[in-house]
């Protein structure tokens, strides 16, 4: 009932003749009056206090309609409809109510056509205003449920202009593209040239992977000075080639470059700016295994450092998954707010680990050999920023459908990374979180499937607790 | 549009607040000083390293210096050069002994093909 109908509506109950109907009835403050779903018996009207009228869905979810005061009246619409009561009625404060029966409110009405026609009116009223009530809902949950392009946008573009705004003022920035307009002056070699010089012992081979990979696989005889060690390590490679008999006869042919990296490249660079000569690098650059005899060890996990926290963390999502599997929960709005704040932990756990520190984490992505070299650093930039923003747009309840869309994409790609070492078997850690952290195994497969299936269930079940178009969302929704 | 502003200031807001708690590692004074090489690295002179209290440090090798920053995590030293490298370094015998895990991973006990041992330098030793 509108403000503007309680006037009209009070003088039309002022009209009636109410000593002569009905019994006056106290009810205390907090009673339930009329309960929705009960067969109508009565209609009331206030002579004091005031009263809140409710609709309560199956699953407990309540939505306060109006409040009622003295002078005005309820419990019509079921009696004149003849079906069950449409809402709860409860006193607000203690309240002074004229309890009528169907009996006297039928024969009120063919008597007072005022009074039936007042009803008449309030009951359109009401049908125009429901209708409206209605379609703001549904407009507001459509727009809930829309995921659009501009929620992608923002969440990305904010990411790209933090990532590129802090790397302007990190001490530890690293370019865009890496090597980018760099001139190669490094002499190439051939395959068939390099085995002849092996065969020879013409030449000094040097790998310049990390050491793990080159523990893993190298060409028999070589030497590694993993080039991101340079600084540290070239007096040592230089006291091991001064020692070689004949060093200054042979060549020094540089291999280890991949797909993300060329590694050989730029060692071979590094050497001939310290004044080595005769370097050069391998041509193809990925055929050394099958043109040289090999070394190494059998391949085995990279050893790698406890999480803490967020290691542990991770696993809720595998236990979540397991709750999915249960229908009723698995439809559970509360279970996508408790997955928004794991996820979202997670992922700011993740991204804080690496954001500072680009070059680590760019080494990291250049470990799987699946980006592009062009990519890599790009990648290494934005990505922890991406984590970040979406990570907190999860826990604030912002877009967070698109969030969820956007972390599912990454636990995608992570997926088919991790499954691709594996199968690979690459010495290398996962560096999701921390950057000397998770081995790379099943069980990270597994925690990241889990937070894919957490992803998927926020997409189709979040609504409360959501910051979004239209307002903050609770769960108790004053309609 | 005033509300859109406010829940940007709010996420910014909170990737700061991130960023600084994210930025706090452990006190690194326990092991901030100079430290010498046990033994002589790549048959020349020994190296030495000089870790600042403010987190920036020296690695100096036969007269040539290669900066680097550092912090400290649950008790191990992480060494971060330039080029993305890091150097785990595990402190033993009360801070006096630095085991450095020269193969840019860490593994336990720190390889001794690999691993370069330094000893505190007394200061104004």
């Amino acid at each position: 009932m509108t403000e503007e109908q309680k006037p009209s509506a009070s003088k039309v109950v002022d009209g009636l003749k109410l000593g002569q109907l009905g019994q006056e009835v106290v009810v205390p403050a907090g009673a339930r009056i009329v309960t929705q779903g009960e067969s109508p018996e009565f209609f009331y009207v206030i002579q004091a206090g005031r009263v809140k009228v409710f609709r309560e869905t199956a699953d407990g979810i309540r939505t306060d309609l109006t409040e009622l005061a003295m002078g005005t009246y309820f419990g019509e619409v079921a009696l004149v409809t003849g079906q069950p009561r449409t809402a709860s009625v409860e006193a607000v404060e203690e309240s002074r109510l004229i309890k009528v029966s169907k009996e006297e409110f039928d024969h009120l009405l063919d008597h007072n056509p005022q009074l039936a026609r007042h009803i008449i009116n309030q009951l359109s009223q009401w049908l125009v205003v429901g209708d409206r009530r209605l379609e703001s809902e549904v407009v507001h949950q459509v727009k809930l449920r829309q995921v659009s392009w501009f929620d992608y946008v923002l969440m990305i573009g904010l990411s790209i202009i933090l990532a590129l705004v802090v790397n302007i003022y990190n001490d530890n920035r690293i370019p865009l593209i890496h090597d980018w307009g760099v001139k190669n002056d490094v002499p190439l070699i051939s395959l068939g040239q390099a085995q002849e010089l092996y065969k020879q012992n013409q030449a000094i081979l040097v790998d310049a992977r990390k050491s793990a990979f080159f523990n893993q696989e190298h060409i028999k005889g070589a030497s590694n000075l993993p080039l991101i060690l340079f600084d540290l390590m070239y007096p040592l490679f230089q006291f091991t080639v001064e020692q070689t008999q004949g060093a200054k006869d042979k060549t020094i042919i540089v291999y280890g470059g991949t797909f993300s990296r060329r590694f050989d490249l730029e060692l071979a660079r590094l050497l001939k700016h310290k004044g080595m000569q005769k370097v050069v690098a391998l041509q193809d650059y990925r055929g050394w295994p099958k043109a040289f005899p090999l070394g190494g060890q059998a391949p085995k996990e990279a050893a790698s450092l406890p999480l803490g926290l967020p290691g542990y963390v991770e696993w809720v999502p595998v236990g979540i998954f397991l709750l999915i599997l249960i229908p009723p929960i698995r439809r559970s709005p509360y279970l996508a707010v408790v997955g928004r704040v794991i996820l979202g932990f997670i992922f700011i756990s993740f991204a804080l680990s690496k954001i500072m520190r680009p070059a680590v984490f760019a080494l990291n992505v250049v470990d799987y050999g699946m980006m592009p070299s062009w990519g890599v650093n790009l990648w290494a930039l934005v990505l922890p920023w991406a984590e970040l923003v979406v990570g907190l747009f999860l826990i604030l309840g912002i877009r967070t459908r698109a969030a969820a869309t956007l972390i599912g994409a990454m636990n995608i790609i992570f997926i088919v990374g991790l499954v691709d070492a594996i199968f690979h078997h690459l010495p290398i850690n996962c560096g999701c979180v921390g950057e000397v952290g998770e081995p790379v195994n099943w069980w990270k497969v597994t925690k990241n499937v889990g937070m894919l299936v957490m992803c998927i269930q926020i997409f189709l079940y979040d609504r409360f607790l959501v910051l979004d178009r239209g307002g903050f969302i609770l769960r108790d929704r004053k309609i | 549009m005033k509300k859109d502003f406010l829940k940007l200031a709010a996420v910014l807001g909170l990737i700061m607040v991130c960023l600084v708690l994210g930025g706090c590692g452990e006190s690194r004074s326990p092991f901030a000083g100079k430290y010498r090489s046990v033994e002589p690295f790549a048959g020349k002179s020994h190296v030495d390293l000089d870790l600042k209290a403010d987190g920036k440090g020296t690695w100096t090798h036969a007269g040539k210096s290669t900066d680097f920053t550092w912090m400290v995590n649950e008790g191990r030293i992480w060494i971060y050069t330039k080029t993305g490298a890091i150097v785990i370094v595990s402190p033993g015998n009360g801070g006096n002994l630095l085991s450095a895990d020269m193969t840019a991973d860490w593994h336990p006990g720190c390889p001794p093909s690999s691993c370069v041992v330094f000893r505190r330098v007394p200061e104004g030793g």
